[in-house]
């Protein structure tokens, strides 16, 4: 099997070696990255922060035993995250609740000085409805910015069902957001 | 390439040539170019910039701090400080190698981190704001 390329490679090396420089470093390139992932899986900041924070504990504990060349850290990286997300998710249906979930306001537009804002808050309360894979795909490709031989490896599908999720996932985005979509057609005149 | 797989990459991925698969991007920007305008890609576009306004976390103080006490707690301490805790070992034993190894492995894992802190929250900043700057390029 060809040696996978690998950027993060030297800076793993030095993190298991105790580097306090490396540590720093990898926390400020993978932290960040991780927590996003864990934040657009789950919706809830409280828990991203314990998938983000668990996920660099388990990065500390593999790094002195990181065999470099098969795989790329960060997709390691990213597999962990995903794991922590899904145990999480998994306990949500677990758990049976009288109190309905958050629900975003769908009222009047708001003023102009606080669209972006509030245009974030829609786009991620449509995300946090779709199924789980489809979110996936689509946080994994658009988001984290992998390649979809990455994203569906990660995934365990193949590039055809990475594919058919995300046309299924930007479908149903597309019928969230309409009107803002609408908006934008509008401002575009 | 043809219309149709055009029409599969763009439904997928968006309307972005940039985050096509690679073996494909040139043969469907070359498709993309040739064609007339379409609205499917017009859709596409639409939702890819609406897509950039979920807004990029940012990484509190509390949560940087507590992943870097993870990585001491983890066992991550410095050669030279493991290899001074294996002679103090040896001198006096492994109880008070252990002690204060630990001592000096916080103390050089903290004065890294106060000598880093304006680095790192500088680099940590950076890659807050990178979202932003990805959102305005590619919308």
């Amino acid at each position: 099997m060809a040696r996978i390329a690998d950027p993060d490679e030297e800076l793993v090396r030095r993190v298991g070696q105790g580097d306090a420089a490396a540590i720093q470093a990898m926390v400020a390139r993978k932290l960040p990255r991780i927590l996003a992932l864990a934040k657009r899986m789950l919706s809830d900041p409280i828990e991203a922060e314990d998938v983000a924070q668990e996920a660099m504990l388990r990065a500390w504990r593999q790094a002195p035993k990181w065999a470099p060349g098969k795989a790329k850290f960060d997709t390691w990286l990213h597999r962990v995250a995903l794991n922590l997300c899904y145990d999480r998710l998994r306990r949500r249906r677990e758990v049976v609740t009288d109190t309905p979930p958050e629900r975003i306001d769908d009222g009047p537009a708001p003023d102009q000085g606080l669209l972006s804002a509030e245009t974030g808050v829609r786009v991620d309360a449509a995300l946090s409805r779709l199924p789980d894979r489809q979110r996936e795909a689509i946080v994994l490709c658009h988001y984290q910015e992998l390649t979809n031989i990455e994203a569906a490896a990660l995934m365990e599908v193949s590039v055809e069902a990475l594919e058919s999720l995300l046309s299924r996932g930007r479908r149903a985005l597309r019928v969230s957001l309409a009107d803002l979509a609408d908006d934008r057609g509008a401002d575009r005149g | 390439m043809n219309a149709e797989r055009l029409q599969q990459l763009v439904a997928a991925y968006g309307a972005d040539p940039r985050r096509w698969p690679e073996a494909e991007r040139d043969a469907g920007r070359a498709l993309l170019a040739a064609g007339p305008g379409d609205a499917t890609v017009e859709a596409a576009r639409d939702l890819d910039y609406l897509l950039w306004a979920s807004p990029q976390p940012a990484v509190s103080m509390a949560l940087r701090d507590r992943v870097l006490a993870s990585a001491a707690a983890a066992g991550l301490t410095p050669r030279r400080v493991r290899l001074w805790r294996d002679r103090l070992a040896l001198t006096f034993g492994a109880g008070w190698a252990v002690a204060a190894c630990a001592g000096v492995a916080a103390g050089v894992l903290v004065s890294a981190q106060i000598s880093a802190d304006a680095s790192a929250d500088a680099v940590l900043y950076q890659a807050s704001q990178s979202a932003l700057d990805d959102s305005e390029m590619l919308g």
